[in-house]
């Protein structure tokens, strides 16, 4: 075969190949720990995206809704700029296990409210506003029950029952939605309020939240305090959180868990790279005295050095490749079983860059440090090794 | 390049390691001139300072004092940079244990010095099968060094230390890990490289009847020339 650097490269690569499997699989295995780590950052993160929305609930909290009446006067309040309002359907498909997340809501205004966060194309939007039964269904829900636009599928509600008393809700999806990034949550759909409050039996026009866009650079704080006080005295006392609170009230109850998981993943991750940087300063130093030969060739201390580098990107390149292959393997199966806790859960472009720019520090770090102890030693020291 | 003669000359050389906080001399005030073409065997006992010499004449150590200079280069004036190049053109090494890349096999380790010429791949081919061809492994191309005898290791060796066609070739106990008869074989390999190719070489030995194929052989003890004989055979 031919000589060049390539190939010593190579060659001082699978002259251990046992170490060097070893050493990819230990990376592969740190990068795959860090992948599904960041990943489950994300996806809470993305679950809590910051927004200046406000969420009107019941005080009382549970399953207490307020009256649709409110609608109007909220959107009088001078910092608000938009609102809507939004009923849970709290229903199921086919299985009572098969729980699946359904709002109806007036499609128009939390479209507008939400505009940052889903995107609804004018087209789905006409399509829906066609036909009173029809539903938009988030992505996510979408593909997980395998359903496309134009099907027809039946909802029971746990607690909804239509007039007549039948709690089947037959529905016609007009089209699905994205969430504007790839963490958003968009596994729920929404089907038209103006329908649902007319065919419901009981609790007509009692909704579960109002979603509030206040004006820009309107005070939120202050706003969110005044909708309460406006409602003090009234029969259904309201509690105006911003989306982000709300949102994180209920992931809250997962926070010490996860804390914990990170800590521990975070240290395994930690303690993995270190055995693998130890390995590589190891088999690095061993070869101190080849380093010397080279040296006496008339190989420049640059030129021995992008060696030794490239050695150990390649390492840590195959490494990582492996531990992101599991990771996007991985990340689909925790992503349906932990639907509920983690709904955004995916591997991003940024966790791989992240990925990528540590792989690339460790290598470099690895590399470097023995091989600059390797140059430095004066020439005659270095033959002297063994 | 034949042109400029390649005397090797040491004048003056102070040379002294470190040893805890003070300093242990070498080399006080060693003066000595290598003829372009020579074939000089150096002798003495362990520690004299043999090897160190190699490796001021090789550029591989510096002088703390005094001048070394190859050709008209002064090395102790060269930063390590030019240093590490004039090493590449002009000297070859030759190892007691002869330090062959273990994962190369036998025509790698002689084209290894050839990566840093201009040559092309073709080029390289040829030189490494004429090289080959020159120290007897004609046979032994793709064989690994674990698969070659010591002496046949040594060749290999020898061939990577001729194969960017060097001046001078140091060569620091060349058959001190070898059995008589493959001694001899290098020795004669070594006799035939200063006398049909010219090259100067600087042999370090510790058995005497290997002086037999140098010029001229001398003695060092505790950093000085005690002795000095013209082999009768040159
Ligand atoms: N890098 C070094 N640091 C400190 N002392 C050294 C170093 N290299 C050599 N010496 C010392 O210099 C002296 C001469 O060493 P050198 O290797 O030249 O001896 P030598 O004649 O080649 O011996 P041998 O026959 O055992 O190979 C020795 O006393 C040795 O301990
Ligand atoms: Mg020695």
């Amino acid at each position: 075969m031919r000589l060049s650097p390539s190939l010593l490269i190579r060659q001082n690569l699978t002259r251990k190949l046992l170490r060097s499997i070893l050493l990819i699989l230990c990376i592969g295995v740190a990068f795959f720990i860090f992948g599904v780590l960041s990943s489950f950052q994300q996806g809470f993160k993305g679950a809590s995206a910051q927004t200046s929305r406000l969420v009107v609930a019941s005080k009382v909290g549970g399953n207490e809704t307020l009256p649709l009446s409110y609608l109007p006067e909220i959107q009088a309040l001078n910092g608000v700029a938009d609102v809507t309002h939004i009923t849970r359907l709290r229903a199921y498909v086919e299985n009572e296990r098969n729980i699946v997340g359904a709002n109806a809501v007036d499609l128009e205004s939390y479209a507008r409210v939400y505009s940052d966060a889903y995107a609804f194309s004018t087209e789905m939007l006409r399509a829906a506003g066609a036909d009173r039964t029809a539903i938009l269904v988030g992505r996510t829900l979408a593909e997980r029950m395998g359903w496309s636009t134009g099907d027809t599928v039946t909802l029971t509600s746990f607690v909804h029952a239509r007039s007549g008393g039948d709690r089947n809700w037959r529905f016609t999806i007009a089209g699905i939605f994205d969430g504007a990034e790839m963490t958003t949550d968009t596994s729920f759909l929404l089907a038209r309020a103006d329908y649902f409050h007319t065919a419901v039996m009981r609790n007509k026009n009692r909704v579960d939240l109002f979603g509030i866009q206040p004006k820009p650079g309107a005070d939120t704080q202050a706003l969110a305090r005044e909708i309460d006080a406006l409602y003090a005295n009234s029969g259904a006392q309201t509690r105006t959180q911003s989306e982000t609170a709300f949102m994180s009230a209920f992931l809250e109850q997962f926070a010490n868990i996860a804390l914990l998981v990170r800590l521990i993943v975070g240290v395994a991750f930690a303690t993995i790279l270190m055995i693998v940087a130890n390995t590589m300063i190891f088999a690095i130093r061993e070869r101190t005295l080849e380093i010397g030969v080279l040296k006496v060739l008339g190989f420049s201390g640059g030129r021995i050095m992008c060696i030794v580098l490239a050695e150990t990107l390649v390492l840590f390149a195959l490494g990582l490749c492996l531990g992101l292959c599991l990771t996007a393997v991985a990340i689909p199966v925790l992503a349906d079983a932990l639907q509920s806790v983690v709904p955004g859960l995916y591997l991003t472009p940024r966790v791989i860059a992240t990925a990528l720019a540590l792989a690339v520090g460790f290598a470099l770090a690895c590399g470097a440090l023995p091989s600059i102890n390797a140059l430095r030693l004066p020439i005659a020291a270095a033959l002297k090794h063994r | 390049m034949t042109s400029v003669s390649y005397d090797i000359e040491l004048n003056g050389v102070y040379k002294s390691y470190p040893l805890g906080k003070s300093r242990i001399p070498i080399f006080e005030d060693l003066t000595m001139t290598i003829p372009d073409g020579d074939f000089l065997a150096i002798m003495g006992p362990s520690g004299s300072g043999k090897s160190t010499i190699l490796n001021l004449i090789g550029g591989i150590d510096t002088v703390v004092r005094g001048h070394v200079s190859i050709g008209g280069s002064m090395l102790d004036k060269m930063s390590t940079r030019a240093l590490t190049r004039w090493r590449s053109e002009v000297i070859g090494f030759v190892f007691q244990f002869y330090n062959l890349m273990p994962m190369l096999s036998a025509a790698q380790n002689v084209e290894l010095p050839l990566l840093l010429t201009d040559l092309s791949a073709a080029e390289r081919r040829e030189r490494v099968h004429t090289i080959l061809d020159i120290v007897g492994l004609a046979d032994r191309h793709d064989h690994l060094p674990s698969l070659l005898s010591g002496g046949q290791q040594q060749r290999v060796g020898i061939a990577r230390a001729i194969a960017s066609d060097p001046r001078i070739l140091l060569c620091d106990e060349p058959t001190g890990d070898l059995d008589r008869k493959s001694a001899d074989e290098i020795l004669e390999l070594l006799q035939l490289l200063n006398t049909k190719l010219g090259k100067t070489i600087i042999m370090v030995t510790h058995d005497e009847s290997s002086t037999r194929v140098a010029k001229r052989t001398v003695i060092l003890d505790k950093g000085r020339f005690v002795s000095e004989e013209i082999a009768q055979c040159a």
